[in-house]
């Protein structure tokens, strides 16, 4: 009998892990692939009919009000759902450490990958949509623009092995990194535009990576969108490989803790 | 072949730690099964757990150069939220077995005999149904070391009789790795002994021989 290559066997770990994970997605959790649409639909219009009934509806310089908003909301669900089901991975998936091809970093990775796919497809759902409406919802730099949405997901993968790790370790650090996703939603500039607050702010709210690559999804989606002074790729990169490297040392360090736990 | 180099374990508690294993050194040939013998604690699941690779030592290495099992007898090998049929289908994945997926799913469907629950969450399944299921998958897969933790045939009389016979048949190919507590079980499958004593391995090419030493001991 020949035995498998490390490559082989991650390969096929990371095969079984993501059909099992579609599988849960669509059929176990009830009416799982409607509410993967429907939840981001329902949240733009509310927050359209919010904004509509205030009026502030075109106070966003250079970009479309709706695209801006889902662009934002895709995003941000994406990052946050890769972020929490990324740490609830290794919990779930207890039963199948017994087999030792399965590592906890499979489940969380798989996971991630997962949740990257299926917000993906429901951008693109939206935006063709809106096209649809004839409203414009087409990138204007379409290669920047996936790029950008493709940071936005690595920096969910980046503090989502990192965070699995210590949410394993220390079960409260899951309860205070969900309880931080609602400000974040806010200070992220996924629903409102954050533009228009007094500089001093701003000065603080630059250091949140999330808003970097929020922001720069939305530039490179719209040619003369307004953005903040200071968002770039460098900072947000520097959070991702950081949150990365952090994630695999402790995945590493402390694989055998995790799977016994 | 399985080969173990200066292994040793040990298992922290709350009041301080203590070596399970000590400075192991063993070769495991292929094509000789082999019983672990030994009194409870004295380390015989945890050397099985290294084996299976699902744990790791404090010191030394353990080289593989085969097909190994899980170790079969394990409670908990499946997820509860899956059907039985996807929990082996996500089973048969990992093991790369891609073209034979369809096969393996039908062996343990009709080795299992559990019927329509086959596709039932494993939750809803009654303890016999669950080992039934883990049987079946384990002999669904050719290894070339099976490892054992106490897994003896259960379920009615029938299903014993099949499994035990199913069982046997397969160890003739295979070799075996086995912990039990049962003379009988590891004298009628096994040709080598390991004696786990205070941290020590000690070989026998015998398992009889190991049977004796092991009882003498403990008089």
């Amino acid at each position: 009998m020949k035995v498998r290559t490390s490559w082989q066997v991650t390969k096929s770990v990371w095969y079984a892990l993501f059909m099992r994970e579609v599988l849960v997605r669509l059929w176990t959790d009830r009416a799982g692939g409607f509410w993967m649409f429907a939840e981001p639909i329902l949240f733009i219009i509310v927050m359209v009919g919010i904004r509509t009934a205030v009026q502030t509806v075109e106070i966003i310089a250079g970009a479309d009000m709706i695209p801006w908003l889902v662009i934002g909301l895709v995003g941000f669900f994406m990052f946050r759902d890769g972020l929490l089901r990324g740490m609830g991975a290794i919990d779930s998936a207890k039963a199948l450490f017994s087999y030792r091809q399965v590592k906890p970093i499979d489940t969380v990775f798989v996971r991630i990958l997962v949740e990257g796919v299926v917000r993906t497809l429901v951008l693109i759902f939206l935006l063709v949509g809106l096209s649809l409406l004839s409203l414009s919802a087409f990138p204007d730099d379409v290669l920047g623009f996936f790029f950008s949405w493709f940071s936005i997901w690595m920096l969910g993968l980046g503090l989502g092995l990192f965070f699995s790790v210590l949410a394993s370790l220390v079960s409260e650090v899951a309860k205070l990194v969900r309880v931080m996703m609602l400000p974040l939603l806010i200070i992220s500039g996924a629903i409102v535009p954050l533009q228009f607050l007094p500089h001093s702010v701003q000065e603080i709210l630059i250091y949140n990576p999330i808003m970097h690559s929020i922001e720069l999804a939305r530039l490179s989606f719209f040619k003369g969108y307004w953005s903040f002074p200071g968002i770039s790729y460098l900072y947000l990169y520097a959070w991702i490989f950081g949150s990365m490297a952090l994630g695999l040392m402790l995945h590493i360090r402390f694989e055998m803790k995790i799977k016994s736990l | 072949m399985i080969r173990i180099e200066n292994l040793s374990k040990k298992y922290y508690n709350h009041h301080g730690s203590e070596w399970v294993l000590k400075d192991i050194n063993l070769t495991i040939p292929t094509n000789v099964s082999v019983g672990l013998v030994g009194k409870n604690g004295a380390g015989k699941s945890t050397l099985l757990r290294l084996i299976a690779g699902i744990d790791t030592a404090d010191k030394g290495q353990i080289f593989r150069d085969c097909r190994v099992s899980w170790p079969i007898g394990l409670k908990n090998v499946f997820q509860a939220s899956m059907t039985g049929r996807q929990n082996v289908q996500f089973v048969a994945r990992i093991h790369g077995d891609n073209e034979k997926i369809k096969e393996i799913i039908n062996y343990v469907e009709e080795f299992a005999e559990i019927g329509k629950a086959f596709d039932d969450p494993v939750k809803t399944y009654s303890s016999g149904m669950k080992s039934r299921l883990a049987f079946g998958l384990s002999l669904a897969f050719d290894f070339d070391v099976y490892l054992s933790d106490e897994a003896t045939a259960v379920g009615d009389a029938s299903f014993k009789k099949k499994a035990s016979a199913v069982f046997k048949e397969r160890v003739n190919q295979a070799s075996l790795i086995m912990v039990s507590h049962s003379e009988g079980i590891l004298r009628d499958l096994c040709q080598a002994g390991i004696w786990l004593n205070e941290g020590e391995a000690i070989w026998f090419d015998d398992i009889n021989d190991a049977l004796k030493a092991y009882s003498e001991y403990h008089k």
